[in-house]
């Protein structure tokens, strides 16, 4: 299991945005600010997000219940990781 | 008979005008409104522009009640639609609406931002309407050539003339992409659509108390079975905004749905996030899926959490119109009427024909595989401005006189009355050492041993017969290696065996969110 820290999260999502981009011939950025939204970037799409929630419990080897953010926090970098770290930290 | 495509739409403005017609942005549009917004548009377009000049009307928008007013101005004004979709790469939509030729275009408000950069490519002299605009001041001094027009200088609503209607009227052209990399029109006649709906609308017995899922953007032709045959009845049709679609378990619970519509793949996430829990969506009566073949998984899950709903598969590309066959899961005999795991596609829509053809496009003998040709009252008019690449997919096979279009698709000719099963494209078979090798078989192999759904197999090395093996994409987390090797191993032929597998967080899709067999065939190229 990884550990979880929100910074942990940061990195798995960057990681994640720059894989995907790359595989569309897209240009990365060097990071992603905590405002930054990752739909209304076009850094991911809805079907994609999906994806995303799905690797973001592969990857750190939990079920999070994502129902629980509100859907205008849940595409923004700075809620989305410190949400999935509270998460995580939970027994 | 021949009808237009708005035919069903006025009706039922007329008969349920009161009623709502949409759901977007968080409100409600009744059947009179959206009518008003649609003929105000028609009218403005029908004052502006000749109509010997063009037929088609571009609407770029994203979700919003302009898009669907957008849609229903240009078609009652006597145009084709062009969809154009903002989350789009920009130079891909400059593409499609220089190829398109349209000289009228709808713009919503969310999609202005995008709209200087879309008028550097555009060449010919273009209406712009954008009814969500107060002023477009700034856009008339810089691009005189261009008419503008907001909100308060659209013609009224009773200035709509009903257009003549023409057998072949163009009712949309949709770009999909093409394999050399520009994305091609395709051309579907009002005619087609009309068939298309009479069929669903009777088959699904659409009344007016129904609430439809809008999951498809419009650059999807999917998504002109939401719209027209929600409208067609006076049901009500739920456009999730972007964020919402993130969503969808809540959307239906929200919307209190009745019809539900999306790709197999909303499905399968749905299950791994602990969306399809039992009994959870029992609003749901109908449940369709379509675009890419639908795993007996996530199938089964689905109608566990939606116990009231029915749930058809459905097939079909976009130059057959929306969809052309059905196949109704039935728990007594779908597990064994299934291949590789994947649902059946079933039967053809009456008045479509079916032939399964060899390489020579010879038909094959029952119970054996080919590729699927279709025809009938759905075949499109074709690729726009592409003679040749028209002629070279609608053809008429050795011995038979009708047209027929080549769908690419693998399928095994029914014994009896059994359902069609789709087997995968024809190009995802391959030759490996001279053996053929359909990589939907060796797909179907790993998703068994490892659980995951997003499954691609893709022949490595190239060589001058075919390809020296087979390696494997898979969406998800690395797992025991060897474990899986072993188990895939087991029941396939060495040289079908992966040499290799790729774990990524997320496989490359093409616009529509299917996989792209091409791309990863790069990243190996560039050797990954």
């Amino acid at each position: 299991m990884n550990a979880a820290t929100p910074d942990a999260v940061q990195d798995f999502l960057r990681e994640y945005v720059a894989k995907y981009l790359r595989g569309q011939g897209r240009e990365v950025p060097a990071d992603l600010s905590d405002d930054c939204d990752l739909l209304l970037s076009g850094y991911v799409d809805s079907l994609g997000l999906l994806e995303l929630m799905t690797a973001i419990q592969d990857h750190f080897g939990r079920e999070i219940d994502f129902d629980e953010l509100d859907a205008e926090q849940m595409t923004i970098v700075g809620p989305l990781k410190r949400f999935v770290a509270e998460k995580l930290a939970r027994p | 008979m021949q009808r237009a495509l708005w035919s069903g739409f006025l009706r039922s403005s007329e008969k349920f005008a009161d009623r709502s017609a949409l759901f977007a942005e968080g409100k409600f549009l009744k059947y009179s409104e959206l009518r008003a917004g649609a003929c105000r548009v028609a009218a403005t377009i029908q004052a502006h522009v000749d109509p010997s000049e063009t037929t088609l009307t571009a609407v770029f928008t994203y979700r919003s009640p302009t898009a669907f007013i957008g849609v229903l101005g240009s078609l009652l004004a006597g145009n084709g639609y062009v969809p154009l979709n903002r989350t789009f790469p920009i130079e891909r939509t400059q593409v499609m609406l220089e190829r398109s030729g349209c000289r009228s275009i709808i713009v919503d408000e969310g999609s202005l931002p995008q709209l200087n950069k879309l008028l550097e490519t555009t060449s010919a002299p273009l209406l712009v309407l954008a009814p969500d605009a107060l002023d477009l001041t700034s856009y008339k001094q810089q691009w005189p050539q261009h008419t503008f027009l907001a909100d308060h200088e659209l013609k009224p609503a009773e200035r709509w003339r009903e257009p003549a209607f023409e057998l072949d009227s163009i009712a949309y052209l949709l770009f999909t992409s093409g394999s050399t990399g520009i994305p091609k029109g395709v051309a579907v006649a009002q005619r087609n659509v009309t068939a298309f709906l009479d069929y669903m609308v009777e088959r699904y017995e659409i009344t007016e108390t129904d609430r439809l899922s809008q999951m498809f953007d419009m650059t999807f032709d999917l998504s002109v079975f939401d719209m027209f045959v929600a409208w067609e009845r006076g049901a009500c049709l739920f456009c999730p905004s972007q964020k919402t679609l993130i969503k969808p378990g809540k959307f239906i619970k929200d919307s209190e749905l009745t019809i539900w519509f999306s790709v197999p793949s909303t499905a399968v996430f749905m299950k791994q996030l602990g969306m399809l829990k039992p009994a959870q969506y029992p609003s749901l009566r109908l449940s369709l899926f379509c675009g890419e073949p639908l795993p007996v998984s996530s199938a089964t899950a689905w109608l566990e959490a939606a116990p009231n709903s029915i749930l058809e598969n459905l097939y079909g590309p976009t130059e057959l119109t929306i969809a052309c066959t059905r196949y109704r899961w039935d728990p007594v005999c779908s597990l064994a009427e299934s291949e590789f795991g994947i649902v059946p596609i079933g039967y053809p829509y009456p008045n479509m024909g079916v032939l399964v053809v060899d390489d020579n496009l010879l038909e094959v003998s029952p119970g054996h595989e080919g590729e699927l040709l279709m025809n009938g009252p759905q075949m499109s008019l074709g690729y726009w401005k592409d003679p040749a690449k028209t002629a070279a997919a609608f053809l008429a096979p050795p011995g038979k006189s009708e047209i027929y279009y080549r769908t690419g698709d693998r399928v095994r000719r029914p014994l009896g009355n059994a359902p069609l099963t789709h087997l995968g494209r024809i190009d995802s078979q391959v030759k490996i050492f001279g053996h053929r090798v359909e990589l939907g078989e060796v797909e179907s192999k790993v998703r068994d041993a490892c659980g995951y759904d997003g499954v691609v197999a893709v022949g490595w090395p190239k060589t001058d017969s075919g390809f020296g093996g087979v390696e494997v994409f898979i969406e998800g987390r690395e797992s025991a290696l060897e474990k899986l090797r072993s188990a895939v191993a087991k029941d396939l032929p060495e040289y079908m065996v992966p040499r290799r597998f790729h774990f990524m967080d997320r496989l490359p899709r093409n616009a529509n969110n299917k996989y792209d067999r091409k791309a990863m065939q790069k990243l190996l190229e560039e050797g990954l």
